[in-house]
């Protein structure tokens, strides 16, 4: 069996992506989802084996989509696109292939085969590109936004999930901790917390050699004994 | 009554000098040396001019005089006093000095009296000028009242002089009781006719500056964009009518290489437009680029159409475009009871210039138009494969579902297709832009399903008025492909249009408010639109983008109404 998740902006494309794969007895169709953001939140909670992903969406792309994936969660990606330009760019995210609309059902069925007899797990792959994030992608109160980095003051893991708050806003990420602290500036200073150091207006150190941060807007974030050492070497603190 | 016969014949004596003296400050006029006199000298250069000049009227005054008692009556004071008058103290004080020595060495009992009295007319007139200047009066220097008064007061100081310097007193008395008025009136008379002389030429000059500089800001005025609607036979006989009633020259043609384009004036019955050029002056000209002016004496001029031709001089002008090549001439004809003035020769250059860049700013004009032309034919011809495809997947999945609705589809991307591929030129009405948006619209709706809303709310009796081609479809692309699609939520697309004081403005409107000025990159469809739309009405007209963020973004596309298609 095969589990597959359809992320494309436009409805009559995965409809038609949909209707093509129910031929196909041994391919299940987990969801499908109408942008990047959605998508993603999506591959970590029903982690598909393929995704058949569009390149062009709003706001995020297919493309800028699939390096936020977690590593631990990567499918198989397949590109479908309406134009190929794009065809060299997909490759280098480590595409398993890319299908080009209206979609040829033989096309297809080459590239489930090979899906099926041999194509290593994607998630060996990290990702190439290790570009700066620009801004995260979150859900709020089922709003779904991008949060620009300068904004973001702290990211924290509870029991929902990873949170992203700044001054006016809080939101849910699909992001690991980790994924974040290694493409963005953002500085571990708890095993739970990031922290943007542009945000720091004062550090308080507490008498068990722990600290707590407040942000500019006011609010609290603890920093372990651990971490101290290397938030202090970055902020110039001897 | 002795006395009286000798002061009028000294008078008349003085006066008859007086003639001479005037003959050759007349004819020194109309050399270069005159210039500087002509205005209040402030230059080192123009004031040694003055001075040699002045110095020289002082020793041409004392020659011409004559004797008289073992004096001599004379007209020396008018160089000293105008000297003093124009060049200020120094050369007033250096020609007084000058003169009064030359009329030291002359000798007789009047001589220390006369050689101080000289110098002291030319203070008496530096210090004028220097009470004139201060007090920013500079122009009444050249009043020749003010030439009298002051040659008058300079020649009583002399008398004075005289009578103080010159011994035996009884002798100077004598002298003084003879020439005082004599040489007072001449003097004085003297000089404000010099001034009036120098005043009557520096006239003479603003006249011609004026009536040239008048009648070349007429002809510009008159041709301007004549010549840039086309080089041709009838715009060139429409500037040949202007030119000749400007210049009141006998005749004026144009021409190309080859031939005649344009002939008014004398002769304009057997100079005919569009027959060849036959005049060797005209070939000569175009040959070598160079003007060629047969004044019709030294160089000879006739007809070469007709023996009988009234025209007896001429004057060829090249005109010239892009890397001086020539293009044509324009031809100044006199009839042969006529001279040529100079006045029209300059100005025949001239107007040979304006003409040269008249055309050349056509040319320049006409290439830009036809490059926005090519660059909106590349437009309509490149059909972004994007929404090809995109279609056609659409349409892949609607037949499945819907073939009624699949058939449909078909269509309007036919209409959409026929509609881009026309590339035509020309005004269409807006019910025909509306029909291509709207084939556009309902293929990107089928495309995007409920994330996309689309409101056409144009009045109809707005739908006859017309617009460029392909002036619409574009805005639409954008505010889809920029706006709509970008967005996360649904959005929609709103088109309106009203007409208000002559202007028929179209509106479309997204819902996104996603615009962000890139002027060189991706608006490249509506950076056209804006510049097609400008070069064929105006700055006036063209695109208006407003724009609040997350809100909307509105371009405005604005022509005017009633305006005969043009030649875009």
């Amino acid at each position: 069996m095969l589990t597959a998740l359809i992320i494309d902006d436009e409805a009559p494309s995965r409809d038609e992506l949909k209707a093509l794969l129910a031929t196909e007895p041994d391919v299940q169709v987990l969801g499908e989802c109408a942008n990047a953001i959605e998508g993603l939140a999506a591959i970590h909670r029903l982690r598909p084996q393929v995704v058949f992903l569009d390149i062009q969406m709003p706001r995020l792309s297919g493309l800028e989509m699939v390096s936020l994936i977690d590593p631990a969660a990567m499918p198989h990606i397949v590109f479908v696109t309406a134009y190929d330009e794009h065809a060299l760019k997909a490759f280098e995210e480590h595409a398993t292939d890319y299908l080009l609309k209206p979609i040829d059902p033989q096309r297809l069925a080459k590239t489930l085969n090979w899906l099926r007899n041999g194509a290593h797990p994607a998630s060996q792959a990290p990702p190439v590109s290790i570009e700066l994030l620009r801004q995260v992608p979150c859900v709020s109160r089922n709003r779904i936004c991008l949060m620009g980095l300068a904004e973001i003051e702290f990211v924290h893991t509870d029991l929902t999930g990873v949170q992203v708050v700044s001054a006016e806003r809080q939101g849910t990420t699909e992001l690991t901790l980790k994924l974040l602290q290694e493409r963005t500036l953002l500085a571990r200073c708890h095993r739970q917390y990031l922290v943007n150091l542009d945000h720091i207006a004062e550090i308080e150190l507490l008498d068990n050699g722990a600290a707590e941060i407040l942000t500019r807007s006011g609010k609290r974030v603890p920093v372990s004994r651990r971490y101290l050492r290397e938030m202090k070497d970055r902020l110039l603190i001897s | 009554m002795f006395e009286e016969i000798n002061h009028l014949a000294l008078i008349g004596d003085l006066m008859q000098q007086m003639c001479v003296y005037l003959v050759v400050a007349y004819l020194l006029s109309k050399t270069p040396l005159f210039a500087p006199l002509m205005q209040v000298t402030v230059r080192l250069p123009d004031k040694l001019v003055c001075y040699v000049v002045f110095s020289g009227f002082c020793i041409m005054g004392t020659y011409l005089g004559f004797k008289i008692e073992g004096a001599i009556a004379n007209t020396r004071a008018i160089g000293a006093v105008l000297g003093g008058l124009l060049g200020g103290p120094v050369v007033g004080l250096a020609v007084g000095l000058t003169g009064g020595m030359h009329r030291y060495s002359m000798g007789g009992f009047s001589a220390t009296a006369c050689a101080v009295s000289t110098v002291t007319e030319g203070l008496i007139g530096g210090a004028l000028h220097l009470y004139l200047l201060r007090r920013h009066q500079a122009d009444r220097l050249l009043n020749p009242m003010i030439a009298f008064g002051t040659t008058l007061v300079a020649e009583l100081a002399q008398m004075a002089i005289i009578l103080l310097l010159a011994k035996p007193y009884d002798q100077a008395a004598r002298l003084v009781a003879q020439i005082t008025l004599p040489m007072v009136l001449t003097n004085s008379f003297g000089a404000a006719l010099f001034m009036r002389l120098i005043l009557d030429r520096r006239e003479t000059l603003e006249k011609y500056s004026i009536a040239f500089s008048a009648k070349a800001l007429r002809i510009a005025e008159r041709s301007v964009g004549i010549l840039m609607q086309g080089f041709n036979e009838k715009n060139c006989t429409r500037l040949a009518t202007i030119i000749q009633e400007e210049t009141g020259v006998g005749a004026v043609a144009i021409t190309d290489c080859e031939k005649l384009l344009g002939f008014v004036g004398v002769g304009s019955d057997h100079h005919l437009t569009g027959t060849l050029i036959s005049s060797p002056h005209t070939l000569y000209a175009i040959a070598h680029n160079e003007v060629v002016y047969a004044d019709g004496a030294n160089v000879p001029y006739c007809c070469s159409v007709s023996k009988d031709c009234k025209l007896g001089s001429c004057m060829v002008i090249p005109l010239r475009g892009e890397a001086n090549r020539v293009f044509g001439t324009i031809k100044l004809y006199e009839p042969k009871s006529k001279f040529f003035s100079s006045l029209n020769r300059t100005l025949g250059e001239g107007i040979a210039r304006l003409l040269s860049n008249q055309v050349l700013a056509g040319k320049i004009e006409e290439q830009k138009r036809l490059l926005v032309q090519a660059e909106i034919k590349l437009l309509q011809a490149q059909i972004n494969p994007h929404f090809l495809f995109n279609a056609l997947n659409t349409l892949a999945a609607v037949i499945r579902r819907d073939p009624e609705a699949a058939r449909q589809l078909v269509l309007y991307l036919s209409t959409f297709f026929r509609k881009s591929l026309k590339r035509t030129d020309n005004d269409v009405t807006l019910a025909e832009e509306v029909e291509h948006v709207n084939a556009y619209l309902c293929i990107e709706l089928a495309r995007f399903a409920e994330h996309l809303q689309v409101e056409i709310a144009i009045p109809k009796d707005l739908l006859s008025l017309r617009l460029p081609a392909f002036s619409l479809q574009p805005i639409v692309e954008n505010a889809i492909k920029h706006g709509i699609s970008q967005l996360l939520e649904p959005g929609k697309i709103t088109l309106s249009a009203q007409r208000q004081d002559g202007l028929l403005t179209v509106f479309v409107e997204d819902s996104a408010g996603l615009y962000q000025p890139k002027p060189d990159s991706d608006g490249l469809g509506m950076n056209l639109v804006d510049r097609r739309i400008k070069l064929r009405y105006g700055d006036a007209f063209g695109l208006q983008v407003t724009c609040e963020r997350d809100h909307f973004t509105r371009v405005a596309i604005s022509v005017p109404v009633n305006v005969g298609p043009g030649p875009c």
